[in-house]
């Protein structure tokens, strides 16, 4: 049994930089709306506050995006989270594709 | 259309009796049209985009599946009361949500059926009775999003919209 003044060796902690790496290389995606003449702004402006948590003037400003330019690019992330704001949004019946982020 | 209580687990709306009648009607007309198949991306040449695709539109028919489900729910008369002077509708912030998702569907259906048109208020009065039918649904659907929307005025939690 070791004596109580024994001194004890912590090990260094490791440091795991090849997660960071692995994760910097993983492709991201825009997550885009684009405009059609029947959803109406009250609505569009209404789901992306409800869907990404955004205040009414940010929610606004891609809403008008769409409507005067043909699209939006809403968010960028990798592909599992830009799929589910695309299923998100498909649910609500915007137009919402993910396109590859260059 | 307007709301009568508001507290932090949703809304009490009332509608008179023309309202109510419309909206029980407009309920049960979902779904309009057959499933549509959705695109997933306009640019993406990836193999897993076919595989993403077909994820996405069989997600979509399980929603609109559960969504008809949710629009018999809300014609429920324990839920859709009729009163004395038209009808008082309780909605909880989810049910709003999928109330909308119900309104905004039939507002599309009909949208494609006339055929897509750029314009939604067409310049001569709506042909055949079909046109009259589908110009309709898809302008009611409209009011009644904007008026939920309208008399809302926030999420009751939180205070936002």
């Amino acid at each position: 049994m070791p004596s109580v003044l024994e001194p004890i060796t912590i090990p260094k902690p490791t440091v795991r930089k090849e997660t960071r790496s692995k994760n910097r290389f993983a492709p991201t995606y825009y997550v885009v709306c684009w405009n059609d003449p029947v959803n109406l702004m009250v609505y569009v402006t209404h789901v992306f506050m409800k869907l990404f948590g955004w205040e009414r003037q940010k929610a606004e400003k891609h809403m008008m995006e769409v409507h005067e330019k043909g699209k939006s690019v809403l968010v960028r992330e990798g592909a599992e989270k830009a799929e589910f704001y695309v299923h998100q949004l498909q649910n609500y019946k915007l137009q919402a594709t993910m396109e590859p982020a260059e | 259309m307007k709301p009568v209580r508001k507290n932090k687990d949703g809304w009490q709306y009332h509608l008179n009796q023309g309202e109510g009648d419309c909206l029980r009607s407009l309920l049960q007309q979902f779904p309009i049209s057959p499933n549509a198949h959705a695109k997933i991306s306009k640019t993406d040449a990836d193999p897993k985009t076919v595989e993403r695709e077909k994820l996405l539109n069989e997600s979509l028919a399980e929603h609109r599946k559960e969504l008809k489900k949710q629009a018999t729910n809300l014609l429920d008369p324990g839920k859709f009361k009729r009163g004395e002077k038209g009808y008082v509708l309780a909605l909880n912030l989810e049910e709003r949500e999928i109330l909308l998702q119900i309104l905004n569907d039939i507002r599309i259906g009909s949208w494609h059926v006339l055929g897509e048109p750029e314009e939604l208020e067409p310049e001569t009065a709506p042909q055949t009775e079909k046109e009259v039918v589908f110009y309709s649904l898809m302008n009611l659907a409209g009011y009644f999003e904007a008026a939920f929307l309208h008399a809302s005025g926030g999420d009751p939690q939180s205070g936002h919209d």
